[in-house]
């Protein structure tokens, strides 16, 4: 799709477009072909033709983490994903995600902001002690002694005053930050890049539906860290605890970080998406690998027909035999009894295996936005 | 968050992020203490400590100024055993004095500057070399004051000088004359929980079938012993055995250190180092643990005794107890005497009167002797000679006993025996 929606300053020849199903906005470039929503994977994306102005959480991004996989890591690591999954759904094949990979830039908010503040704390440092063990032996000539060094905490009140300018402090921009970090794990921000446009110039990018007030306290936590870190630092202290300040922030700033994630995803047995996502820096797969319960009761419903009829024919066999006298013959109809069962019973193995597998699978799952 | 910054008694401390001021607790100035002098600010005149009064006291015109630090007693702080505390722990005097280097017996000793004429107080020697005491030995944190007056310390010693009947007559001119020092002695007080794990093969006798069978059977348990404030003298030149007898001291009157308290009295340093008073106090404590760990055995017959033991929270104190110290000669001897400077009670040498002891024994070894041997061999057989010969060997034995009485007697007086 090739939309015609609003553009953003800052962001190069993209436009924003909105799916009207999930009600999640992205940018997309103008030459990127989008088929489906990378969230719920309907076809409700269309392009928003709004002022950015009332789009108050969108802020230009200051850098950008690059994928970092090849395509055939990419494809690896969607094979490896179907790969192993008893009775699969039809859909859930490695050259299916593939064709449905979307590329996505996530957004995280990087805050700069001036700290001015006093703070008292307990700062630590680690002293040796030397200590004695004493073992007594009767028969080994009586005391001996081993000296034991022991590393203890010493603890001393400080105050002091900081001024400090920090710079990059990151907070989620969306609310389904927990979730993403869960399926996907960390990303390594040390390998950030200065954001240019042309460098989303493939991928959509998701817009922050967190707003900085909303933010603002994850960032406050983040800089009191920061900060008791840094005066752990200043001290030359080992450790510190009950730190306490009395903040004052100025000169904040809010840009984006772009975290790389590609999202695909297979049909199930009742034709829902379900969702796959792949870390872009990692490779990192996440999604609900789903057995085919109805290819299980297709298979299983095979087998009953052919238990089925294998024991009418050995009962038939069986009563025919002992009609006319044929010991043989009811030997061969017992014996296709016996079969029958047997295959009457491996007819309910398809279902207890799917049904097993969606189970253990179900234990990792975890609902992505 | 304190209301003014910094907070009282808080010191800019040196920061190592730029950005970022540093202010900490200011610490107790104790390293290299200024000089203080003991002027009398009446009279400038020089003031001492007051063992009557507890305070500083001007020998000339009786200005008094009382101390100005409380009593601690067994909550004094006390250090654990690193390597940075021995060198966080405040050095020096904290005034001048004098370092005096015995050339008899080798005794350090500090003093008042003030102080002129000096003889070693633990020999009495007057073979003395001043210097100025060193500035970074480790400085005692606490002391107990004085309590007993120098002339009360004069009479207990008079008194225990004159008091004993094999003491030689000549001795009570001497008690008049028996040099008396106050010196502070260094100790070292060691705290230390001790954990015990103990197993042994115990002796167990039994009877099976009417015969007696003895049965070794493993036994084990913990002790655990909590050594609260050990003393371990600081000392070298006082015999061990004068502290021994002038315990026990009283802690609950330590006092935190003050160079007022060592105004116009003698001091010494430590000489046993932290080190070995630890190794000493260890080696008594194991011992002790050792020795309730047998105890908890169901018997005392035991094989294959063994026990592992930890220490925790190990503290020390280097403190500063008092004693009166005299010395005296007598018969080209030197005689020492240690008064507790708390609780008065004394121990020490005494000269016995070997001339006495001699007398004593013949006027009653040879009567008896004479009294057993002459109706033996001169006198006629009779009941009597029998009867006064028996006597004779009698007391001659009970004699011989009261002679070795009156040796061992001696021997300890001069301590020599045990």
């Amino acid at each position: 799709m090739t939309t015609n929606g609003a553009s953003l300053p800052g962001w190069g020849d993209a436009a924003l477009v909105h799916c009207r199903v999930c009600d999640w906005s992205f940018l997309q470039p103008r030459d990127l072909q989008v088929t489906a929503c990378p969230h719920c994977y309907s076809d409700g994306l269309r392009p928003l033709a709004v002022d950015h102005d009332l789009l108050p959480y969108v802020r230009p991004a200051e850098a950008y983490l690059p994928f970092a996989l090849s395509e055939d890591q990419v494809r690896a690591a969607v094979r490896a994903f179907a790969r192993g999954i008893p009775l699969a759904p039809i859909d859930l094949q490695p050259q299916r995600l593939s064709q449905r990979l979307q590329a996505v830039f996530l957004p995280r908010w990087l805050v700069d902001a001036e700290v001015a503040a006093t703070w008292q704390a307990e700062t630590g440092f680690n002293y040796d002690i030397v200590s004695h063990e004493e073992r007594y032996d009767q028969n080994r000539g009586g005391w001996r002694t081993q000296q034991i060094t022991e590393t203890k905490v010493r603890w001393e009140p400080q105050v002091g005053r900081l001024k400090r300018q920090y710079h990059n402090v990151a907070a989620a921009a969306l609310d389904e930050k927990p979730h993403v970090r869960r399926q996907l794990g960390a990303f390594q921000t040390a390998a950030a890049q200065p954001f240019r446009p042309e460098t989303a110039a493939h991928a959509l990018v998701r817009l922050p539906n967190r707003s900085p007030q909303d933010a603002w306290p994850e960032v406050e936590v983040e800089l009191r860290k920061t900060a008791a870190g840094e005066c752990r630092q200043a001290a030359r202290a080992d450790h510190l605890r009950e730190f306490r300040w009395s903040p004052e922030f100025a000169d904040r700033h809010w840009t984006l970080l772009l975290l790389p994630m590609y999202s695909t995803f297979y049909l199930d047995d009742e034709g829902r998406p379900r969702p796959v996502l792949i870390h872009g820096q990692s490779g990192r797969v996440s999604g609900l690998r789903r057995a085919s319960m109805r290819r299980a009761r297709r298979l299983a419903s095979i087998l009953a027909v052919i238990a089925a009829i294998l024991l009418l024919a050995s009962v038939l066999a069986v009563a025919i035999g002992s009609w006319l006298g044929e010991a043989q013959v009811q030997a061969l109809g017992t014996a296709g009894v016996l079969v029958g069962l047997l295959v009457a019973a491996s007819a309910l193995a398809p279902l207890g295996v799917v049904w097993l597998f969606n189970l253990s699978q179900r234990r990792h799952m975890q609902v992505f936005l | 968050m304190p209301v003014c910054f910094p907070p009282p008694g808080y010191v800019r401390t040196e920061s190592a992020v730029e950005g970022i001021e540093l202010y900490r607790q200011a610490p107790e100035l104790l390293a290299h203490r200024r000089i203080e002098t003991f002027d009398c600010p009446q009279c400038a005149g020089q003031r001492a400590y007051s063992v009557a009064d507890g305070g500083l006291s001007c020998v000339n015109c009786g200005y008094y100024e009382p101390p100005s630090r409380p009593m601690v007693g067994k909550g004094a702080e006390s250090f654990e055993f690193t390597v940075e505390t021995m060198t966080r722990v405040a050095r020096g005097w904290g005034h001048a004095r004098k370092d005096l280097h015995c050339q008899y017996c080798g005794a350090h000793t500090t003093l008042p500057p003030t102080l002129l004429s000096y003889s070693c107080p633990f020999c009495g020697s007057n073979k003395v070399i001043q210097r100025d005491a060193p500035q970074d030995a480790l400085r005692p944190r606490f002391l107990a004051p004085f309590a007993l007056t120098e002339g009360q310390c004069q009479e207990t010693i008079t008194a225990w000088l004159r008091g004993h009947w094999l003491a030689p007559a000549a001795l009570k001119r001497v008690a008049h004359g028996a040099r008396l020092a106050a010196i502070y002695l260094p100790f070292w007080t060691i705290d230390a929980t001790a954990h015990a794990n103990w197993r042994a093969e115990v002796r167990r006798v039994r009877r099976i079938g009417g015969k007696t069978r003895v049965v070794w059977r493993w036994e084990s348990g913990k002790v655990t012993q909590v050594f609260d404030d050990w003393l371990v003298p600081g000392a070298t030149h006082v015999n061990p055995r004068l502290l021994e007898v002038v315990q026990p001291w009283d802690l609950a009157a330590l006092v935190p250190y003050e160079a007022a308290y060592l105004a116009g009295i003698q001091a010494q340093a430590y000489e046993v180092t932290l080190d070995a008073a630890w190794e000493s106090a260890r080696r008594a404590m194991r011992e002790q643990v050792r020795q309730r760990c047998r105890g908890q055995a169901s018997s005392r017959r035991m094989r294959n005794f063994s026990m592992e033991m930890q220490y925790r929270d190990e503290n020390w104190r280097y403190i500063l107890l008092p004693l009166y110290l005299a010395s005296y000669e007598h018969n080209r001897r030197i005689y020492q005497v240690a008064v507790n400077g708390q609780s008065g009670k004394i121990g020490g040498q005494r000269p016995a009167d070997w001339r006495k002891v001699l007398g004593l024994t013949l006027a009653w070894l040879l009567p008896s002797l004479l009294a057993a041997l002459i109706p033996a061999y001169f006198l006629p057989p009779s009941d009597l000679a029998l009867t006064v010969s028996v006597l004779g060997a009698l007391l001659f034995v009970a004699g011989l006993a009261f002679t070795v009485y009156m040796v061992t007697t001696a021997l300890r007086m001069e301590g020599k025996g045990r």
